[in-house]
């Protein structure tokens, strides 16, 4: 019985409908946030050391998000949050109407990161909806240009966009002693990165002219490199197709790949001793960072990595092929399992707007999934975006990011949703590298210049921002290992001469059909959910996982994760007074979810042709 | 023979804002020399920086085109010669984080290029003011007449010895926003 809050059961054989007698299944109450926002205009009238600090934009961040928090600068905590996406994001109003083989162009767009990965995903709903299966070495090729993409982002935000939060500069400029005892703290891991001092590594951590700064960026080429041996191009392929891939692979071309990706054996070895350095000591050196970002391990991850024999695409067989993946997806509710079905998965899956710059929409015309599955109003089938431009009000509505829950409840995505899920579902079949512990995840990672080991990633006590990072580390290794998987599958499959890397498809001018793309970005849950009638697009709903974790509050007043993780966060700053505030505790919990709003959407107003690129509602002045 | 190369830069689909990408075709067909090298440069700011730095023979000069919104009216075409500065670390940090996450800006472009010293030291921008800010593959009627005389310039700077030219505007890093007054774009 994986749901507690949906009124969902299941009969003996496990089918899953819902309750008799209720009256309204699906029905909630909203809960007004104006007390709350009552409470803290009278706080902030009387108490001088209760202030708004607003991040707008939060810089080193994909995209356009802003941030506001009302903190209590002499008791070090934050009283209340307030995630705004302040980009409107229109892809699902660009898809409609069209033909279904534009999606995977076109929905690429919506990121300039993970264009590779929306591309994929829009792939997977289209060969579910059209039945399409493609061969096995056009499952396998797929896998291998996702782990070279996420072997791209990975380091970005490592060393990139939220690496300098642990940097030299920025430590220096926000706790000034904490820095002094790094540069006279040992390290643990100096056979694999070479630093004898923690505050080497910080130093080598600075933005700009860090050693591991300026390294990252390369290690990027290096991914980018080998991706676009096979896809042509990057972030934006256009050989990414439903059905497979349409590219030629040859052996040469996977040997050229090959002395790309063995370059990260040695660089996951080394990013993993740095983080486990670096995190470690800022543990250790004070306990309440454990509550920098902490919120419940409560995540949702759609699993990644398709077995070529067991990927039919289709939605019946859904469960079996989405728990034969490299990487398990499922839901985790404060760190335990709840389901690692991916029909269950869909099925809990819905989408509020109570806080949203949306109107509420209409409608439930699919009541259940082709399974028989009971689904909501606000699944994301069901879903229609209706943009409903506002004043922004923390009573109110305050964002263009929409509210996904499963079970009613807010989730976090994540690249360490993956390592998470697969360490305690223990579900993923047998594989060279990888073995899944039930609380921990061993990756063996082979000799290069440096020896073989094995890397173990642990289930953490608590889940904080250091732990989202340290988890992003060793998905470094973790894709690295599955790439190396997936490139002898392939090797094995030329050797055979087998060279088919894609299956035609028609799209049919008449009827109706369905299809998900569920696989995750490089930052976590993606999912792509397409109707197509009488051969064009009839809804197109994409759902990333900055829409869960940017998610304003659920109509029922729970905080999204952003909210919820800097709700948690002291303050453990060194500052003297109000302008010396710089908000570092902060920012780190922010930036550990790897945030990624869509950015430079543009759509069309109706009636004419004016572009909005930028919706003016961001500064947060007068907000009430 | 000097080695040159013409790049475009802009987003595509935005009417005059994708000048760059939408002259490409035009430049691609015009007859040139083999030194002169034409490629669309939206690739992102890093990624170009890297293409370049892997090179076995650098450019002698690199000629950019691209609309550029600076409060002008509209069409108006301006000749640039990029002469090097930086803006302070944090600007160009976060203009580093766009050009990772995918923002296409030829004024980040620029300036990332200067800090990893990939410039040769004859950078030129050719770039026209657009009109309104819209969706579609059409040129506003001010901009389509300015073609011609783009695609002259850029004929002329990749051929001529450029310190004769006329009307050549300074563009510098350390002071981009204030000197031109530049609009930076959405990201």
């Amino acid at each position: 019985m994986c749901f507690k809050n949906l009124p969902i059961e299941f009969d003996t054989q496990g089918n899953a409908t819902l309750k008799e007698g209720v009256a309204d299944p699906y029905g909630y109450k909203t809960t007004s946030l104006g007390e709350e926002q009552d409470k803290l205009k009278e706080l902030l009238a009387r108490n001088g050391f209760i202030k708004n600090v607003d991040f707008d934009p939060v810089t080193r961040v994909a995209g356009a998000l802003a941030f506001h928090s009302v903190v209590d600068l002499k008791k070090k905590k934050v009283l209340s949050t307030n995630s705004m996406a302040t980009l409107f994001s229109g892809y699902e109003i660009i898809l409609k109407g069209r033909d279904p083989r534009d999606a995977a162009y076109i929905s690429s767009r919506a990121c300039g990161v993970c264009g590779g990965v929306h591309a994929t995903v829009s792939a997977l709903a289209m060969e579910m909806a059209l039945g399409i299966k493609p061969p096995p070495l056009g499952i396998i090729i797929r896998n291998l240009l996702l782990s070279l993409e996420y072997l791209y982002d990975h380091p970005l935000i490592l060393f990139l966009l939220g690496g300098p939060d642990y940097s030299e500069q920025l430590v220096g400029e926000t706790n000034p002693r904490l820095l002094e005892k790094a540069k006279k703290t040992a390290t643990k891991f100096e056979p694999f990165h070479g630093y004898k001092t923690i505050g080497d590594i910080m130093h080598d951590l600075n933005p700009l002219t860090g050693k591991l700064y300026v390294e990252g960026l390369h290690m990027t080429r290096v991914a980018r490199e080998a991706y676009v041996l096979i896809g042509g191009k990057y972030p934006h392929p256009q050989s990414v197709v439903p059905g497979g891939i349409a590219a030629t692979v040859t052996l040469s071309v996977m040997n050229e790949m090959y002395m790309r990706l063995q370059q990260f054996f040695d660089y996951s070895k080394k990013v993993v001793g740095i983080w486990d350095d670096i995190f470690d000591f800022f543990l250790e050196a004070n306990p309440d960072y454990a509550k920098c970002g902490s919120r419940p391990a409560t995540m949702a991850d759609t699993g990644v990595w398709d077995r070529p024999d067991v990927y039919d695409a289709s939605y019946e067989n859904m469960d079996k092929w989405g728990k034969a993946r490299w990487a398990t997806p499922g839901i985790l509710v404060d760190g335990e399992v709840v389901t690692t079905n991916l029909q269950l998965l869909n099925a809990g899956y819905e989408e509020f707007v109570a806080h949203s710059f949306y109107e509420e929409w209409n409608g439930h015309q699919f009541r259940t999934d082709p399974a028989g599955n009971p689904l909501s109003p606000n699944h994301p089938w069901n879903k229609e975006t209706i943009p409903k431009p506002g004043k922004q009000s923390w009573r109110d509505r305050y964002t263009w990011d929409t509210t996904p829950t499963w079970d009613r409840m807010p989730m976090e995505a994540g690249a360490y949703a993956r390592l998470y899920m697969t360490a305690k579902a223990q579900e993923m079949p047998d594989s060279k590298f990888i073995r899944a512990t039930g609380n921990s995840l061993e990756i063996h990672v082979p000799k290069a210049a440096l020896p073989g080991c094995t890397l173990e990633w642990k289930v953490p006590k608590v889940w904080n921002a250091f732990e989202r990072n340290r988890g992003r580390a060793y998905c470094i290794p973790y894709s690295a290992m599955v790439a190396m998987e997936n490139w002898m599958m392939a090797m094995e499959l030329l050797r055979q001469g087998e060279t088919k890397v894609s299956t035609k498809f028609e799209i049919p001018k008449k009827g109706r059909q369905l299809g998900v793309g569920f696989w995750g970005a490089g930052r976590g849950f993606l999912s792509h959910h397409l109707v197509i009638e009488n051969g064009a697009i009839a809804n197109y709903q994409i759902g990333t996982p900055s829409t869960f974790n940017a998610a304003p509050r659920t109509p029922w007043g729970d905080p999204g994760p952003y909210e919820e993780a800097v709700l948690n966060t002291p303050l453990l700053e060194d500052f003297k007074s109000e302008d010396d505030y710089k908000g570092i505790d902060i920012l780190r919990a922010i930036r550990s979810f790897d945030p990624c709003m869509p950015c430079t959407t543009h759509i069309m107003m109706e009636g004419n042709d004016t572009v909005i690129t930028r919706e003016v509602t961001t500064c947060a002045c007068g907000v009430e | 023979m000097s080695r040159v190369l013409i790049g475009t830069v802009g987003y595509h689909n935005l009417r005059d804002y994708s000048l760059g990408p939408k002259l490409l075709p035009k430049l691609t067909a015009m007859d040139w020399p083999p030194s002169v090298v034409i490629e669309e440069m939206n690739w992102g700011p890093i990624a170009i920086v890297q293409n370049l730095e892997s090179l076995p023979e650098p450019y002698d000069r690199i000629i950019f085109v691209s609309s550029r919104a600076c409060g002008r009216l509209a069409g108006s075409i301006t000749l640039r010669r990029w002469v090097g500065g930086l803006p302070p670390d944090k600007d160009l940090q976060d203009r580093i984080s766009e050009a990772v996450t995918g923002v296409i800006s030829i004024d980040n472009l620029l300036i990332v290029g200067e800090h990893f010293k990939v410039w040769p030291r004859e950078v030129f921008l050719v770039d026209v003011e657009p009109g309104r800010e819209e969706m579609g593959e059409a040129f506003t009627p001010e901009v389509e007449a300015a073609i011609p005389e783009v695609l002259r310039m850029v004929e002329s700077l990749a051929a001529n010895d450029v310190s004769s030219l006329d009307g050549l505007v300074e563009m510098r890093g350390d002071n981009i926003d204030e000197q031109t007054k530049s609009v930076r774009p959405d990201g």
